[in-house]
């Protein structure tokens, strides 16, 4: 496996996590906001 | 934490990524598999930080009563053991690359483990008792005394024993011996891993109140 490869799987790995993190964020802070 | 603190995490560490495999030159010997370096260790920081953080919020709910401290201290202890987990088996993939084998017992493989085990008896401490106080009272007491062996299996045991490791970044003659650029990546990995952990842990705590488990729930 290249390097190239490696970076785009660990960037898309990486986006998928902060993808998830900022909707869990943003559910916990309800309709109005904290 | 606010938006322009999480929209600079994602950047951050998306930078960290790019640095890691196209800035950061590899070490001589190891080649491409140095670059675990920027993740295996940063993983092992954050374990410790995690539960460094989880005693103190243990202190914090033994001087407060406050059920939100309780749930602070759990919640690093999760993730404390989920970053324990991730260095270990970064570890044994680095481990069967340079060594031959996953796993060969030797003293910091151990001593993460030996960690990791003493944490996750913490959820069966939790597990067993129903009354949130007593519940808080006992975990805040487990994870002040789990700590106090931190040091000696973080810093002390790998250290006193031959260990195939490779030395740590700040060796015992006190220099930081490592190629600038890889400094620097490595540096900036270790304040990204640092920031996901402070989101993570956020997030965590938060929704363990809002779920009821712990906190005033209201």
């Amino acid at each position: 496996m290249g390097t190239n490869t490696v970076l785009t799987v660990s960037l898309l790995t990486w986006f998928g996590l902060f993808a998830y993190l900022w909707h869990i964020d943003r559910k916990l802070k309800g309709p109005k906001g904290q | 934490m606010g938006t322009i603190l999480k929209t600079g995490l994602g950047l951050w560490m998306s930078l960290v990524l790019v640095g890691a495999f196209c800035y950061a030159p590899t070490a001589v010997g190891l080649r491409e598999l140095s670059r675990i370096i920027y993740f295996h260790v940063p993983a092992a920081w954050v374990a410790v930080l995690a539960y460094g953080v989880a005693m103190v919020e243990g202190v914090y709910y033994l001087r407060r009563r406050d059920l939100r401290f309780d749930a602070k201290s759990s919640a690093a202890v999760e993730l404390g053991t989920l970053f324990a987990l991730l260095a270990t088996i970064t570890g044994a993939l680095f481990a069967r690359e340079t060594w031959g084998v996953y796993w060969n017992w030797d003293p910091r493989q151990t001593t993460i483990v030996a960690l990791f085990f003493i944490y996750l008896a913490y959820f069966s401490l939790r597990g067993t008792l129903a009354d949130a106080h007593r519940r808080a009272r006992l975990s805040a007491v487990y994870v002040v005394f789990a700590f106090s062996v931190v040091p000696f299996l973080v810093f002390i045991l790998p250290r006193a024993y031959v260990t195939l490791h490779p030395s740590p970044l700040l060796n015992t003659g006190g220099r930081v011996d490592m190629n600038p650029q890889m400094l620097l990546v490595f540096l900036a990995a270790l304040a990204g891993f640092t920031g996901i952990f402070a989101w993570m842990h956020n997030l965590r705590w938060r929704a363990e109140v809002l779920l009821g488990g712990d906190g005033d729930g209201d």
